[in-house]
């Protein structure tokens, strides 16, 4: 062994002592305090369900059939309805949050550069409020007897008394509220970019102006509205504070599903599946970022 | 596209949507000077509310929870999450891929999943070996894990902001490791971990699901009083309260804003 590849290997391992001390402690609390408890979560969700909603040991699937509805008194469909409304609810939440963050980015691109980061910052202060804040600030506006409420009733969308709040409705605005600044940041990052030589190709071609929108405009943000629609629809699916407080009883979501099992239903293993549903929304969600980074070259990464 | 009626159409609903996102702040804002005890009608000006608050011992304990809890956590995590910044930074020629999923983690996960399985575990924990029973110490445990990456990440992407070369410098002036941390790396990542620890404090404060699930009876944090409150019924000095805390944010942000205006 020559002199050179000794030093070599001292200085590496130098390195590596170096990297660990650094990295590791920070890790190690993420992993003990995170992972490990996840975990620990997912195997809850094979075990079965004693007596104080404890975990026991025989391994089974019931917390499945649970979650698709089978339970002691034979099936019912309650969760799944639960499960459905989650789905819906963050599918037409995004519909919603396209429709409003669309023309928000496109503006706010038109803009001079210097009011642009006033505006995006208008649009991302609110959010930096408590959500529970935000929430009981909907529901001062749309309980019965308020304004809104008065107004719906006389254009005869509910009936006499029963307020905007609780209900689906209520659910749906407050996730839109909760998530449009999670779209209009892809989407104006995908307006920045926006090359306007093809709209003008596009005209000179006496492309009518819906024309124009379809085959210049909407490609080329495709990227962002992509980027947010995973950023907006899978922590909506799982959404926990807006359906407890907007909805009542009766507009209960996943999460509200899974936090009720670790409380007062006392079924954790049913409440770990619920989790595992969530965790893999997740991760799908990850994934088609990732692809979408991939192929389209970047500019997911800036997003979060 | 350019055309003048589509952008006129565009700017009355760029101000709708801005009335959208900030009514039911100014709502919360404004009732919380009502003299009656209803958000539907305005009875006049009063700051009974607030006087109300001044004697509530319940609330102004969960004030003092909210910012021990802020202020410890960030101090914990500024300084675990600089350290993984620069480790990452130095070491940015290996494979660290799983390290990064490990940092991104806190981030991705559904703060509801992060609670339950921190609150899962925190009970077995304690079941087994009567530490870490729900309070402000499992409380801190939870933000420390959600606030390390973003600390990671600020500190990181200043070291990747700096001339490399600057490194090199220091270790051809024969500074020792210690002095090259003390008169270099610290005071060129002073404003880094500041704004490090302002993001984490504001974080910390802005949880309410992950503080929810991991906390203990004694250790309600203003967050969770507003939530108990709101359940229980609504009462109008949630507004007095909430208007507090949307002032507070509001003043860290321009600070911040200001902060970070000056440094560049």
């Amino acid at each position: 062994m020559s002199q050179v590849d000794v030093v070599w290997r001292r200085r590496r391992r130098r390195e590596t002592r170096h990297l660990l001390i650094s990295v590791l402690p920070g890790a190690l609390w993420i992993f003990i305090f995170l992972v490990l408890p996840s975990a620990y979560l997912m195997s809850v969700a094979f075990m079965t369900n004693g007596g104080f909603g404890q975990p026991q040991m025989p391994l089974t699937l019931d917390a499945f059939r649970n979650l698709a509805g089978f339970g002691f008194l034979g099936w019912s469909p309650g969760n799944l309805y639960t499960l459905w409304r989650s789905i819906f609810q963050s599918l037409i939440s995004l519909g919603l949050v396209v429709l409003v963050a669309y023309p928000i980015a496109w503006y706010i691109s038109m803009c001079r550069p210097r009011l642009r980061a006033i505006m995006l910052l208008a649009v991302v202060v609110p959010s930096w409020t408590n959500q529970v804040i935000r929430a009981f600030g909907w529901m001062n506006l749309l309980s019965p007897g308020t304004p809104l409420s008065t107004l719906a009733e006389k254009m005869g969308l509910i009936a006499p008394n029963m307020g905007l709040f609780p209900s689906d409705f209520a659910v749906t605005l407050g996730l839109v509220y909760n998530f449009l600044p999670f779209m209009v940041l892809p989407l104006y990052a995908a307006f920045e970019k926006l090359d306007h030589a093809q709209i003008e190709a596009a005209r000179d071609l006496y492309a009518s102006p819906l024309r124009t929108f379809f085959v210049a405009v909407l490609p080329q943000t495709l990227p962002g509205l992509l980027a947010g629609s995973v950023l907006v629809a899978i922590p909506a699916f799982g959404m926990y504070v807006i359906p407890e407080l907007l909805g009542g009883g009766r507009s209960q979501m996943l999460g509200n599903l899974v936090a009720s099992q670790f409380g007062e239903a006392a079924n954790w293993p049913l409440g770990a599946a619920g989790a595992l549903l969530m965790l893999l929304a997740t991760l799908l969600g990850l994934v088609i970022l990732r692809r979408l980074g991939r192929r389209l070259g970047g500019g997911t990464e800036m997003v979060i | 596209m350019q055309n003048r009626s589509f952008r006129k159409g565009l700017a009355v609903f760029w101000w709708l949507t801005l009335m959208f996102l900030y009514a039911p702040l100014l709502v919360v804002m404004v009732f919380s000077f009502n003299s009656i005890n209803t958000s539907a009608r305005w009875g006049g000006f009063s700051l009974r509310w607030y006087e109300r608050l001044m004697h509530n011992d319940v609330v102004i304990n969960a004030i003092s929870h909210t910012l021990l809890l802020a202020v410890i956590s960030s101090i914990i995590a500024v300084i675990l999450g600089a350290m993984i910044g620069y480790g990452l930074y130095r070491h940015r020629a290996r494979k660290l891929g799983l390290l990064i999923v490990l940092i991104y983690l806190p981030i991705v996960m559904p703060d509801i999943v992060f609670g339950i399985a921190d609150m899962a575990f925190f009970v077995q924990i304690n079941r087994l070996t009567g530490l870490l029973s729900p309070g402000l110490a499992t409380m801190v445990i939870a933000h420390v894990t959600f606030q390390i990456p973003f600390v990671a990440l600020i500190v990181y992407s200043r070291f990747v902001g700096l001339d490399a070369t600057l490194f090199d410098a220091a270790k051809d002036l024969y500074a020792s490791p210690g002095q090259r941390m003390i008169h270099f790396i610290l005071p060129t990542l002073k404003p880094a971990l500041l704004s490090a620890f302002f993001l984490s404090f504001t974080l910390s404060v802005d949880d309410f699901v992950i503080s929810f699930f991991t906390a203990g009876p004694e250790s309600a944090t203003l967050p969770i009083y507003i939530w108990g409150a709101i359940r229980r019924g609504i009462s109008p000095e949630i507004n007095a309260i909430a208007t507090l805390m949307i002032a507070s944010v509001a003043l860290v942000a321009i600070l911040s804003l200001l902060f970070n205006r000056r440094r560049a």
